[in-house]
């Protein structure tokens, strides 16, 4: 059991960390930016909310196995295999929880004054320091909220998992996993107590959220 | 007009609207006059590099800024050009005291000619300092705002409206604080407002812009009798926006409630001004609350009558201005029907008659 939790923390921490970083690029281009084609890339950010789990997970798949364009070089050069590991789950969970993230971002982002940025940039500022010094400072909050809202479901996973990392228990089963498996088993008792965990879990991080967004609005 | 510093040609269009113009700039205070959506703030942000025209350029001190045949766009923060937005856009999250380090801590050691210190108490803000943004008021949040851009040593000042959001008696307060900074900094100033008092008062020359277009250029008092501003300027309020030292206050003690005030080489009576003397302050004197009276007039109430010069009558329509010179410049708009029976002619002696309640002290 703690196991399991440990093992979901851990993925969706590491899912949540890759996510950040390019979420805050991907939101700076296309918000405030406004670079050519940004209306392309904001399709693509949302893609993965839109299509089935599934999905993900078998182009990742294709993407990660063994004759794939990521995952060949891997095994050649590194000797490297991503498939049914942790790793393969942390990277389906990333894939699933970024779009949540990052339209996150993107209306923290949005909702910082352009008039205050222009300012810094009429002072002195160059794009890259109005985004250090001014937007992600005022727009943090909502920042650390998008960040939530992707790990809690990058938390709850299922779908695209299930095809790239597998089942394995102790090795890539997280809650959802491990939820499904007791279910076919019938083992109702330790069902309800993976339940309550990851409802806990859910809560306490939807909690946290709204709770960050509330203040953020207050500015 | 004093030797062109800036000048530039520019189009840019935003749906049916079109901004085309161009205009020679000297070094002193031009005001870019116009009703709102008429393009003011565009002309503008073009010129600080916040916005980018469809065609044209922009040429500073023989630096050229943008050209559209070149392909040049200098990016905002290399133009070194100050911005004062009118709603302040200071930094909520940081102090006072951090918003004005921000930008001077970018400017290059070799470009600060004016010391943050200097600022501090030319705009007094001493008090201020430690304090967040949030809880200050519109006419601190401008003061603020203006020694924040002031401490890059900008090689331009722009402001764009920065007294609109402001009530009248700190309008007074901000208008004395930018007079004082022409004054001691001489940093060469970009004025944009719907007000023609304001522009009269603080500009050298004037833009007025109608519509998207260059609709006259001259001295700023020009502006007042251009025949196009004419259906868009509101005469009705058109006040003198005059420099006063406090000679005595009005302390209370004699029960008259008035402060005597010198303005140029005149002596005027106000009504409650309690201020120290030595003190300066803006006044304010509607240009339609002044009689012009061609002998010394006796036995009225009106308790200012200060001989005054004619330099120049401007007719318009039923409308006339008169300039006349107090040791300041004094703005009297008669009827053309006064014209004719006062025989008024450039250089002619008169006295001007203003009520003690129409000079009217604006100190916050």
């Amino acid at each position: 059991m703690l196991q399991i939790v440990g093992l979901t923390l851990q993925v969706a921490l590491v899912a949540t960390a890759l996510n950040l970083p390019l979420a805050l690029c991907v939101s700076w281009l296309i918000v405030k930016r406004r670079i050519p084609g940004r209306l392309l890339m904001d399709v693509l950010v949302s893609l993965p909310l839109a299509v089935p789990p599934v999905v993900v997970g078998y182009l990742l798949l294709l993407l990660l196995g063994n004759n794939g364009p990521v995952g060949a070089p891997l095994s050649r050069y590194l000797g490297v295999e991503l498939v049914f590991t942790w790793i393969a789950a942390a990277l389906a969970a990333a894939v699933v929880s970024f779009p949540l993230m990052a339209r996150a971002v993107m209306i923290a982002m949005d909702s910082v004054d352009e008039q205050i940025e222009m300012a810094a940039r009429s002072l002195g500022a160059g794009a890259l320091r109005v985004a250090l010094t001014i937007t992600l400072p005022l727009a943090y909050r909502g920042i650390l909220a998008g960040t939530l809202l992707g790990f809690v479901r990058a938390i709850s996973e299922f779908g695209a998992t299930i095809v790239v990392a597998g089942n394995i228990p102790g090795k890539t089963q997280t809650l959802p996993l491990a939820i499904f498996s007791r279910v076919q088993l019938g083992d109702d008792a330790l069902v309800l107590r993976l339940i309550a965990v990851s409802v806990t879990l859910a809560v306490a991080t939807l909690l946290a959220h709204n709770r960050l967004l509330e203040r953020s609005k207050r500015g | 007009m004093s030797s062109p510093l800036l000048r530039f040609s520019i189009r840019k269009r935003f749906g049916d609207f079109t901004l085309d113009c161009e205009a020679r700039f000297g070094d002193g205070v031009t005001a870019v006059f116009g009703p709102s959506g008429s393009g003011k703030s565009t002309l503008l942000n073009s010129i600080a590099g916040l916005a980018r025209p469809d065609e044209g350029e922009i040429i500073f001190d023989g630096e050229t800024l943008y050209s559209s045949r070149r392909g040049v766009n200098l990016p905002p923060e290399r133009r070194r050009f100050g911005y004062v937005f009118q709603n302040s856009a200071l930094f909520p999250h940081m102090s006072v005291a951090d918003n004005i380090r921000y930008g001077y801590r970018l400017t290059p050691r070799a470009d600060r000619r004016i010391d943050p210190a200097r600022l501090i108490e030319l705009l007094s803000l001493e008090r201020l300092l430690e304090r967040g943004v949030a809880n200050l008021s519109g006419g601190e949040r401008q003061r603020v705002a203006l020694a924040r851009a002031l401490a890059t040593s900008p090689r331009l000042l722009l402001l764009d409206e920065p007294l609109a959001s402001l009530d009248a008696g700190l309008r007074g307060v901000i208008i004395g604080y930018l007079k004082r900074i022409r004054r001691e900094l001489g940093i060469p100033m970009i004025y944009v407002s719907h007000s023609l008092s304001e522009v009269i008062a603080l500009a050298d020359d004037a833009l007025t812009l109608l519509d998207g277009a260059a609709a006259g250029f001259g001295r700023a008092i020009d502006a007042l009798v251009q025949p196009q501003v004419s259906a868009v300027a509101d005469y009705a309020t058109l006040e003198n926006l005059l420099d006063a030292r406090v000679v005595r206050g009005d302390d209370g003690a004699d029960g008259e409630g008035l402060a005597e005030l010198q303005v140029g080489a005149a002596r005027l009576l106000a009504a409650g001004a309690r201020r120290a003397p030595g003190e300066r302050l803006t006044l304010s004197i509607r240009a339609g609350d002044i009689i012009l009276s061609r002998e010394m007039p006796a036995g009225i109430s009106a308790l200012n009558i200060v001989s005054a010069r004619v330099t120049e009558i401007h007719a318009l329509d039923a409308r006339v201005m008169v300039y006349a010179d107090i040791g300041a410049r004094v703005v009297v708009e008669i009827t053309r029907s006064s014209l004719r029976s006062l025989d008024l002619r450039p250089g002619a002696e008169v006295y001007l008659i203003i009520k003690a309640n129409s000079v009217i002290p604006l100190d916050g």
